[in-house]
Parts: C-alpha cells; sequence; structure tokens
C-alpha cells in the first residue's frame, strides 16, 4: 500500500520535471528566436545507407501467408505492356519485368551487359556490333536471335511508330530512307549471324549505345503481319507482352494488380520466386505496408517515414539517391531575364538550403550542376551560389533594377513582378511561403500558381511563366539533363524558351561526340561552370529516396537508374522461424 | 417531386407577400424555440468574432516562416502548436477561417444570385427564354460536378491571376456549378406565382416588366432561397477543402482551413501530430454542422412542410 | 403519354448533343494535350504524334469527326490505354456501380428508417439526436474522413482491409471471393453512405412531416387504424412515391462524385480512370467517361419521370 503510494508521488514528480524539462527546452529556443529568427536549423545530410531489419518475425501475418509471392507497389499501370509502346511510365516499369535489354546500366549509370554478352565500338565510334549471348530464348521457349533485334530496331523507324523512343537519334545509317518509304530494309542495320548483329551509325553519340542496346521484341510474335506504315494490329498485343526478361505477364487485373510468373526461360536461369506481384497503389501507400499486403513501397523520403519504418521492425530500409534534378526554370524569352545578373541575383536571393532542409530534413541536397552526385560526370567545382542577400542586392542594383514605390525594384517604369507556376506537392507548400519571402527583401514581387502537371507543361510552353518548377525525369547519362539548353532545342517545354549561348551549345556537341568517360567528365566540368555563370535554370534539389522491404524477402536493393528492375531475377524468400 | 414543392412553396409566397414584417417575427420566434438551431447560430456567430477579430490579437499575424519551430506540439506560447514551416497555427486557424467563411458565403451569394435571376427570367418569360435557360442548366446538370470542377480549374489557370485573387477563382468555380439546380427551384416557383391573384393586380395596375420581377415575383421567393442558400454555405466550405485538396483551391501562404487540413493529411501526420489536422478539421466540421443545423432550423421556422 | 415519352427523347437528344459540344469545347480549352505530356519528346518529334493523334487538327473538325464516330457507338481509342474506350469503361464501370449501388442502398434505407422515426416524434430527444448526427456525417470534407476511417479501422484495429477490391494475389472464387469483395467494399461504402445519409434524411422527414398532416391520414386515423398501419402502410407509401425522381439524379452523381473516395480507398473505378484520364489529356477516354454519365442521368431522369408517371396515377405527364 505504501509502496504504491511512493512509486506514485516518484511518478508524479518524475512527471512534472519532465514537464518543466521539456518547457524550459522550448523557453531556450523562444528566447533565441527574436534574436535570430532567420537562423536555420542545423540540418544533417543523410547519407545514402541500408538500414537491416531488427525483427523479422514482427511481419504480419499477411505476409508471411505468401510463401511464394512477393508484392511491390506500383501507381496506376495502363495496359500496354510494351517497352517501346507505352504511354505512362508505370507501364515502362512493368514491361521493365517482362522485357530484357541487349545492355543495361549499374547503379552509377555505366553500361552493363544483359542479353548481349558482349559488345565491339569501332575506333571511329560510329559502329557498334552486339554478341549475344548463346542460347538465348523468349518465354514461350522460341530463340531470340539477331534477326529479333533488327525487327525491333526497325519497327522503331516506321512512320507510324507512335512511342517515345527516338531512334533517330542514333542517325543509323539509311534510316530516314526507310521511313519515307524509300528503301525497304535500313541500310546500317547488318545481322552477320544469328548472334551478332552490327549497327553503322552516321555520327557519334555517346547515348548510342543504350537506345540501340534496349529491350528486345520477338519478330515472330510482333512482326508477324507487320507492313511498313501500319503498326495497328500491335495494340492487341499490348495485353499479351512476350519478353525474354525473369518474368512472363499472368494476369493483369485492371486497376488493381499485374501478376507475374517465373519465365523458366530467362537466360540467368528461373528466378526463385514464383509469383511477382505489382499492386496498384496512390501515394505512399504506407497503409499496405503496414498491414503486410505489399513486400516493397517506395516513400517520401523523410524523417516522419523512416522513424516509422523503423519502429515497424521488419523493414529493410534503402536510402539513396535519385538520378533526378529539380529546378525552377527562366522563361529566357522575357527581356529582363537577357541580362544575366538578373538571373544570378534571384538565385543568390534565394535561401534554397533552407527551402530544401525543410521540406526534405535532410533527405535531399542543394543542386548547382545538372547532374546527379551519383553520377560519373557530377562535380562540386562550380560556384555553390550560398544564399548571400546582399550580393543579390548589388547585381539587381548593376542590372539597373533599381528600388522603387512599395519596396518593389523597378526599372524604365517597369516593375520587377514575376509570376511563378508550379504544382501542388511537398515542395511547393514550402518553396512558395520561402520563395516569396526571400524575394519580398530583395524587392522582387512574386506571384505563384498551383495547377495541373499537364497544364504546367503547356503554358511553360507557350511562355505564360517568368518562373516554373519542374523536377526531370530518371536521368541514365550526363547528357540528358542538360540536352534542353542547346539553342536550337528552343520550344521544347522541358527547354528553356529561347536560352543560348555558343559556349554550352559546343560543349554539349563535345560531351556527346566521344565516348570516352574520363574526357567527357572535362567537358561537362566546363559546361557546368558555363551554365553556372550564365544560368539557364535555378537548380534546387538532388532528393533521396526512401524505399523498404519486407525483410522475409532478399535481394532488393533498388538505385537510381533502374529502381527495382534489375533486382527482380535475384529475389528471394526466406523462411521466418 | 418539382410539382409538390411549386404548390407549398406558392404558399409560403403568397404569405410572405401579404404579411411579410410579421412572417420574419414569427420565424424567429419559432426559431428561438427551436434549441438546436439556436446553438447552431449561437456558434456561427462565436467563430465569425474568432476568425474576424482573433488574428489583430496575435502576435503571429505575419505568418512568417520559422524553421526553428517546425511541428511542435502546443504550449503557453503557440496555444495550438505550429506546422511544418513554424507558423502559428491558432493564428493560421482564425485567418483562414476568414478565407473560408468568405468564399463559403461568396459562392453562396453568387450562385443564388445568379440562379434566381435567370429562373426568374425563365419563369416568367417562359417560351424561348424559357427553353434555352433551362436547356442550358439542363445540359450543365448532365456533367457531374467533379470532373466538371477539373475542367474549369484547368481553364480557368488560363487566366494570369495574382495569388492574393486566387480565392474569387475558387468562388467562381463553386458558384458556376452550383446555379442550375437554383435556377430551377426559382423557375418552378415563379410559374405558380405568376398565376397568382397579386399578378393580375400588377397586370392591371400597367407595371413594367422589371418591376413586376424584381419587385413583386422575386422577394416572394426569398423564404425558399434563405433556407437553400444557408445549406449552400455549408457545401461551398467543404467544396473549398476538396479543392484545396485537388490542388485548385487557394494557394499557400494564405491558409484556409482546406489546405490546412490538405497539409496534414497523411498517415504520418495523423498518428503523429495531431494539432495539425484536429484543429482545421473540426472548424469545417463545427461550422458546416452550424450552419446545416441553422438552415434545418429555418426550413422548419419559415414552413414546417417545405421540403428542400 | 405517347406523345410526352417522343417530346421528351427529343429533350433528351438536344440535351445530350449540348452537353457534348460544352463537354468537348471545354477539354479544348483546357491547356496541354497528351502528347505535351512526355518532356522526352523533340519539337519535331511532338508535331508528327499531333498529326498522328488527329490533334492538329482544328477543334470545329476534330468534333465532327468524334461526334460522327459517336452516333455510330465509336468513341475512339483510348490514347494511353490503346484500347477501345468502350471496352476500357466496361472493364471497370461495374466496381463502380458496386459500391455506388450499395451506398445508394444503404443511404436509402437508414434515411427512411430516421426519417419516419423523427417525422413521428417531431421534436422529441430523438428527432434532435438524429439530425444532428445526420448532418455530423455530411459535415466533413471527403478525403479527409476516407484517411480517418482507414486509420482507424484498417490499420489501428485491422478489422478491414485499408483498401483495393481484392486481397493481392488472391486467387479465390465464388462464395469466397464475394466475400472478399465485400470486405473490401465496406469502407468505402461507409464514407459515401456517411456522405449522403444526412440530406436524404431530412426530405424523408420533411416530407413524411407534411404527408402525415394531410385529410387522408387523418381519416385513417379517424377509422381507427393502428398508428402503425397509418404510418408505414399509408403515410409511408406517400412519402416514397416522389422520391422516385430523386433516384435519377442520385446514382449517376454516385459515380461522378465517388472519384476521390475511390481514389482514397484504391478501388478500382470508373472515378479512378478519369483522374488518371485527365491528368494525361486522355480526350478520348474523358469524352466517353464525360458523356457516359451525361447519357446515364439524362436516361435515369426520363426513366424516373415515367415510373413516376405510373406509380402515382395523380401525376400528369405532359
Amino acid at each position: 500500500m505504501k509502496k504504491g503510494l511512493i512509486s506514485a508521488l516518484l511518478l508524479i514528480l518524475f512527471g512534472a520535471v519532465s514537464v518543466s524539462g521539456c518547457s524550459t527546452q522550448e523557453s531556450a529556443s523562444d528566447n533565441q528566436t527574436p534574436a535570430a529568427p532567420q537562423e536555420t536549423r542545423d540540418v544533417q545530410s543523410i547519407p545514402d545507407s541500408f538500414i537491416p531489419a531488427t525483427d523479422k518475425s514482427k511481419s504480419p501475418e499477411a505476409a508471411k501467408k505468401r510463401t511464394d509471392t512477393v508484392v511491390a507497389t506500383l501507381t496506376e499501370p495502363g495496359g500496354v505492356f510494351n517497352p517501346y509502346f507505352y504511354k505512362n511510365g508505370y507501364d515502362g516499369n512493368v514491361s521493365s519485368a517482362i522485357f530484357a535489354p541487349l545492355v543495361s546500366v549499374d547503379k552509377n549509370g555505366k553500361p552493363i551487359p544483359r542479353l548481349a554478352e558482349k559488345w565491339d565500338i569501332s575506333d571511329d565510334q560510329l559502329t557498334y556490333t552486339f554478341h549475344l549471348r548463346p542460347n538465348l530464348k523468349f518465354s514461350d521457349g522460341s530463340p531470340l536471335t539477331a534477326q529479333d533485334v533488327a525487327f525491333t530496331l526497325t519497327i522503331l523507324h516506321d512512320k507510324a511508330y507512335d512511342g517515345d523512343e527516338d531512334i533517330f537519334e542514333t542517325k543509323i545509317k539509311g534510316g530516314q530512307a526507310y521511313k519515307e518509304g524509300k528503301a525497304d530494309t535500313i541500310e546500317g542495320i547488318t545481322v552477320i549471324d544469328p548472334q551478332t548483329i552490327q549497327i553503322t551509325t552516321e555520327k557519334v553519340n555517346a547515348r548510342s549505345l543504350l537506345i540501340l542496346g534496349g529491350p528486345v521484341l520477338s519478330k515472330a510474335y510482333y512482326g508477324k503481319g507487320y507492313t511498313p506504315g501500319n503498326l495497328e494490329y500491335l495494340r492487341t498485343l499490348h495485353a499479351k507482352p512476350l519478353g525474354a526478361g525473369p518474368y512472363k505477364l499472368e494476369k493483369y487485373i485492371t486497376g488493381q494488380e499485374v501478376r507475374y510468373l517465373a519465365n523458366e526461360h530467362y537466360y540467368a536461369g528461373k528466378p526463385a520466386v514464383e509469383h511477382f506481384i505489382y499492386k496498384t497503389t496512390e501515394g505512399d501507400a504506407l497503409q499496405f505496408f503496414q498491414t503486410g499486403e505489399t513486400d516493397y513501397n517506395s516513400f517520401t523520403a523523410n524523417e516522419d517515414n523512416l522513424e516509422l519504418l523503423k519502429s515497424l521492425g521488419y523493414a529493410n530500409i534503402n536510402v539513396y539517391t535519385s538520378t533526378a534534378y529539380s529546378y525552377i526554370k527562366f522563361n529566357h524569352s522575357k527581356p529582363y531575364f537577357k541580362d544575366k545578373r538578373v538571373r544570378q541575383a534571384l538565385i543568390y536571393g534565394l535561401d534554397r538550403q533552407k527551402i530544401v532542409d525543410t521540406a526534405y530534413q535532410g533527405y535531399g541536397q542543394v543542386a548547382n550542376v545538372p547532374v546527379s552526385p551519383v553520377s560519373w560526370a557530377y562535380t562540386e567545382e562550380v560556384n555553390p551560389y550560398r544564399y548571400d542577400l546582399e550580393k543579390a542586392k548589388a547585381l539587381l542594383d548593376e542590372a539597373g533594377w533599381k528600388a522603387g514605390a512599395g519596396g518593389i525594384r523597378e526599372k524604365d517604369g517597369q516593375k520587377l513582378k514575376l509570376y511563378y507556376l508550379t504544382t501542388k506537392g511537398p515542395l511547393s507548400d514550402v518553396l512558395i511561403p520561402i520563395a516569396k519571402e526571400n524575394y519580398k527583401e530583395l524587392g522582387v514581387q512574386l506571384e505563384a500558381e498551383l495547377m495541373d502537371y499537364n497544364a504546367l507543361l503547356a503554358r511553360t510552353a507557350k511562355g505564360d511563366h517568368d518562373l516554373a518548377s519542374f523536377s526531370t525525369t530518371m536521368l541514365t547519362d550526363p547528357s540528358d539533363g542538360v540536352i534542353q539548353f542547346g539553342s536550337n532545342r528552343s520550344g521544347s517545354f522541358t527547354g528553356t524558351n529561347g536560352y543560348s549561348n555558343p559556349k554550352v551549345d559546343e560543349l554539349l556537341e563535345k560531351g556527346i561526340s566521344t565516348l570516352d568517360i574520363e574526357k567527357r567528365k572535362e567537358i561537362y566540368k566546363e559546361l557546368y561552370n558555363e551554365l553556372g555563370d550564365d544560368p539557364p535554370y535555378i537548380f534546387l534539389t538532388y532528393r533521396k529516396l526512401l524505399t523498404a522491404h519486407n525483410a522475409r524477402v532478399s535481394g532488393f536493393g533498388p538505385n537510381g537508374y533502374t529502381g527495382i528492375s534489375g533486382n527482380l531475377p535475384d529475389l528471394k524468400i526466406e523462411p521466418i522461424q | 417531386m418539382s410539382s409538390i414543392v411549386t404548390e407549398t412553396a406558392g404558399l409560403a409566397g403568397a404569405r410572405a407577400g401579404a404579411r411579410r414584417s410579421s412572417l420574419w417575427r414569427d420565424t424567429f420566434a419559432k426559431l428561438k424555440k427551436n434549441k438546436v438551431a439556436m446553438c447552431g447560430l449561437v456558434f456561427l456567430v462565436m467563430m465569425f468574432l474568432f476568425c474576424f477579430i482573433g488574428p489583430f490579437f496575435s502576435p503571429y499575424a505575419s505568418g512568417k516562416v520559422n524553421t526553428v519551430m517546425i511541428n511542435k506540439p502546443p504550449s503557453l506560447v503557440h496555444w495550438l502548436g505550429t506546422d511544418n514551416l513554424g507558423r502559428d497555427i491558432l493564428t493560421r486557424l482564425m485567418q483562414a477561417g476568414r478565407i473560408s467563411l468568405t468564399v463559403g458565403l461568396a459562392a453562396m451569394v453568387l450562385s443564388v444570385f445568379i440562379g434566381s435571376v435567370l429562373g426568374v427570367v425563365a419563369g416568367y418569360y417562359r417560351g424561348v427564354v424559357d427553353q434555352i435557360v433551362m436547356r442550358f442548366a439542363d445540359i450543365l446538370m448532365t456533367i457531374p460536378g467533379l470532373p466538371l470542377l477539373f475542367i474549369i480549374g484547368a481553364i480557368l489557370s488560363e487566366w494570369k491571376v495574382p495569388t492574393d485573387y486566387r480565392i474569387y477563382i475558387v468562388m467562381l468555380m463553386l458558384s458556376l456549378i452550383g446555379w442550375p439546380e437554383l435556377a430551377r427551384l426559382v423557375r418552378s416557383q415563379i410559374l405558380s406565382l405568376r398565376e397568382r391573384e397579386f399578378m393580375q393586380a400588377t397586370e392591371s395596375l400597367g407595371l413594367r416588366d422589371h418591376r413586376k420581377l424584381f419587385f413583386h415575383l422575386l422577394p416572394n421567393t426569398v423564404p425558399i432561397l434563405i433556407v437553400v442558400a444557408t445549406l449552400r454555405v455549408g457545401g461551398a466550405i467543404l467544396s473549398e477543402s476538396i479543392l484545396s485538396y485537388l490542388g485548385l483551391g487557394v494557394v499557400p501562404p494564405t491558409p484556409t482551413w482546406g489546405n490546412m487540413i490538405d497539409a496534414a493529411n497523411t498517415l504520418i501526420d495523423f498518428q503523429k501530430r495531431p494539432w495539425l489536422w484536429i484543429p482545421p478539421g473540426f472548424a469545417i466540421f463545427a461550422t458546416v454542422i452550424s450552419i446545416n443545423l441553422l438552415g434545418d432550423g429555418l426550413r422548419d421556422a419559415l414552413d414546417p412542410k417545405m421540403k428542400r | 403519354m405517347k406523345a410526352y415519352i417522343i417530346r421528351r427523347l427529343l429533350y433528351m437528344i438536344l440535351t445530350l448533343f449540348g452537353a457534348s459540344v460544352l463537354i468537348f469545347g471545354l477539354y479544348a480549352l483546357t491547356p496541354g494535350d497528351f502528347v505535351d505530356n512526355n518532356p522526352k519528346l523533340t519539337d519535331e518529334r511532338k508535331a508528327e504524334l499531333k498529326q498522328l493523334y488527329g490533334l492538329d487538327k482544328p477543334v470545329v473538325e476534330r468534333y465532327f469527326v468524334w461526334l460522327g464516330n459517336a452516333v455510330r457507338g465509336d468513341f475512339g481509342y483510348s490514347l494511353q490505354y490503346q484500347q477501345p474506350v468502350t471496352s476500357l469503361l466496361g472493364q471497370y464501370i461495374w466496381n463502380s456501380f458496386l459500391i455506388a449501388s450499395a451506398s445508394t442502398l444503404f443511404t436509402w434505407l437508414i434515411a427512411i428508417v430516421i426519417g419516419v422515426i423523427s417525422a413521428t416524434r417531431q421534436y422529441s430527444l430523438f428527432d434532435s439526436v438524429v439530425t444532428i448526427g445526420a448532418f455530423a456525417a455530411m459535415s466533413f470534407p471527403s478525403f479527409f474522413a476516407g484517411l480517418l476511417i482507414i486509420k482507424f479501422f484498417a490499420v489501428d484495429l485491422g478489422w478491414f482491409p485499408p483498401g483495393g477490391m481484392i486481397t493481392t494475389g488472391s486467387n479465390t472464387t465464388g462464395l469466397a471471393h464475394i466475400w472478399e469483395v465485400i470486405d473490401h467494399m465496406f469502407l468505402p461504402v461507409l464514407v459515401l453512405t456517411m456522405l449522403g445519409v444526412g440530406s436524404l434524411t431530412r426530405y424523408f422527414r420533411t416530407n413524411m412531416l407534411e404527408i402525415i398532416r394531410q385529410d387522408f391520414i387523418r381519416t385513417a386515423r379517424a377509422k381507427g387504424l393502428k398508428e402503425k398501419t397509418v404510418v408505414y402502410k399509408h403515410a409511408l407509401r406517400n412519402a416514397l412515391l416522389p422520391a422516385i425522381t430523386l433516384l435519377g439524379f442520385e446514382l449517376p452523381a454516385l459515380f461522378g462524385g465517388a472519384i476521390i473516395t475511390e481514389k482514397i480507398f484504391n478501388w478500382p473505378g470508373v472515378g479512378q480512370l478519369y483522374m488518371q484520364a485527365f491528368s494525361l489529356r486522355d480526350y478520348p477516354l474523358l469524352m466517353g467517361f464525360t458523356m457516359f454519365l451525361a447519357i446515364l442521368t439524362v436516361a435515369s431522369n426520363l426513366l424516373a419521370d415515367l415510373l413516376y408517371g405510373v406509380a402515382d396515377p395523380r401525376v400528369r405527364l405532359k
């Protein structure tokens, strides 16, 4: 009885202490606040890491019951399961399990062999010879030969082809003639023997290897009934794909799941997990991971999600860096952006560190070059453009924008009022308030507007914006991140609405005109410095990606280039005792 | 359904024309007896005071971003805690209330205005005018609200609207999809009203059309309009939050109850930070329910037999 | 009667024609199109693709091409799914119909029961409590109510699955399959019912109140019939009749109104399909879906009016 009373007293005392402890801490930080309201928190940048599960046995029953099935999430596949014809990126994910390419990339973006055992590139860097692995088969058991590769490249040249792949970039000899109907075959494609194919191009292009070495379609299956100029018949085959990837399609339940079966004819052996499923989900879909309905999810990378995943116990957690970068683009057709000092001022005057830290809580870093830190081309030897209000003010003064009525800068009677267009999301929620404050101090009025992605694309293509936010897709080659800065690319909507810099043009050309990575590194460094001096964009962030998988499954090791598609053949389910 | 509405509403209308002032007194007397509705009314008045006067007493009214004080739970300094940008939730709640209540009221006023003018005109002139207006209303009503909002939202984004005026776009969107139903309602009332004796009197007095329409016919539809309009305000506040959820609403940093909830609309915040979503959630919930209870009370008070 | 039906059918066609013009016009005004959506394409490639899809033609011409095909029942190919729009809608529509009809059923049942009871005991405690309850249920934004319900019932309590229509990877058939779907339906139907039940309850309450005061009910009471018989047999029947016309509006509205609920619960319905189609500006699919709803609305309105006329001989259709 007495003991109980004492412990109760102790509890109250402790409680009081801990409460007062809390409040002193808080008031301490409050005292600091008025003195330095703009002080930024010290946000630690989170390194790429793998955090193993602490207690596999905590896995929910629903997951434990699936002994031969692995479930991953995917937002919304559309049913066009063909790597060259899909219209929706998620169908690309579905296809990548079914179709294997000749050449893929590793986690640093360097080419690695898949269906092709090796490849040779001629000394003039124009001719590619792919050597296929012996005894390759499609999932129905039919042989995969160089003829199939030739067929795949041929239909991409067809004038009725409406997919995303731009094969003409590789400039295969005779490709244009085929498209225009002047030739029956493509001159530059030669099948040497069933295991060897040679492709001759007319221009050196560092990107050609991966385009030419893409996924292979079966000629017997997809080529039946092909006549040049007519690809309509393919539509019926999109729901019944045939490839040489680790898995084959079992069943597509619209709006719900894509089910796969292990492909026994896969060149590296039949995958250990018999069933693989992509489940259609919206957003993080944390609830499905928590209830055990899914084994693999990707999440918004932030402290909250990481903590929650750790607390689950059964989650193996991956933190890795995306190959995409996000940016705010200037509308270079606007006269006031012609002066690069104005653009520089807008970068110096925006506290990007604060935006990135607040939005991503350490799971993102400020970007200064248009390539991800995981790429071989990444460099930090560029102007870091740290937040510097005074410098920004000085630059605007120099450029002739003087403080006017209401604190808004003016030049020739025109106010410096900028329209900023963006989509709704966690970044814009944070960016808009901070940018408005920052620019107000600088004497620039910022008007923000939210719209859906497609409207954003259409309106920026028209040049309705002064500033607009975007993020790139996954970038495989460093050239993917800079191609839009060429003056001949104007008008394209990732583009710049008229950015033009002869030196940049020259370096862009040089960057893809050699296949030697060391040489390219130097060229890109020079390019990035030029882009820093005459900025086409305000580079914002490189983000971390956060994925987790149930520890009962081993083999997941996603990377920023290929996601999990490279892991699928290696998945294993480990029984939980 | 429409035939019966017409009939009973007609009765109400006639009475309204005959002895309006006593009708209002009657109504209020009846309303006062309805405790539930009175609770709603009192709460609404308090909510208005809270939102429109409250911010003047707040030290955080500037809404400045404060990255040192991110996501802090309620304390003596910040009574309802702070949000993901270190802003005071209580202050934002009050400021958001101003916007959300204004949007609700304005969207209602606008749709009632468009709806009743078109309804009166259609009901009075009949014939071609009626056909044109009502067919157009029919057409609009065949397209469900949400898809229509998507489209209108995307189209209106083409207008370069400064952030601060975005709220008017939201009002406009909500009233654009709201008027046809009201126009139908008003028209059916007018159709029966114009056959009544007092209209024959205006005829023999030789009054002009617009006098007849707006001074004699329209006032008779006021009782039913008030009820519908009250309920509309609640609907508009909910719609505003849904627009925010879809990214078509008022642009942050301007707070609305809708975008405040939306900013905390994740499982994690639901579990870890109740102070982010409970205040705006409660504000929407309590306001909408109060408005609806009041509207319902008004309906009972104005005419016990009247339908929605 | 015959003349009435013919006139109504003519109106219907006129309305649908107007709706198609309006919808097509609005979509044409919407910034962005399907080809614009892909950031990888060069300008030349985009121009080629627009030509392939016919997006480069003037709006009016595109409309008439679309109309010509639509009249023959051909709503074209979805750009995104590469499937005929009609077969695509066919795959998704039944899932939506399932939750729409289930929630309509529950909404009506609950609304009728509560409406009748609170009308017979106007201003009682029950009446007040139920009034508040009915309004409380509809005073949450749908997306917020959805997530709250997922948190409590699916994640915390684990009573129901958090979303989807079947358990992932499930191969159940027959009764087990039906049970599985019902299990998954429960939460979305709960949300839809919550949102809809309030206003309908009020409708039935006022309707009942009015009828109870009418002469024939007084006569029935005077004849010495039991109160129960009076209320349920005579009054309720008369209160239900005009509600038939409401049903004509409710069901189509549910298809359009469930978009957010379907999204939150990962329900594979037309709402999801529409969201996806809109974000990619898949016009054939958007037009197909919106026209489908328009046709459904117009047709069920006509049907409801006709039924009403049959059920209640006092209503003259003219």
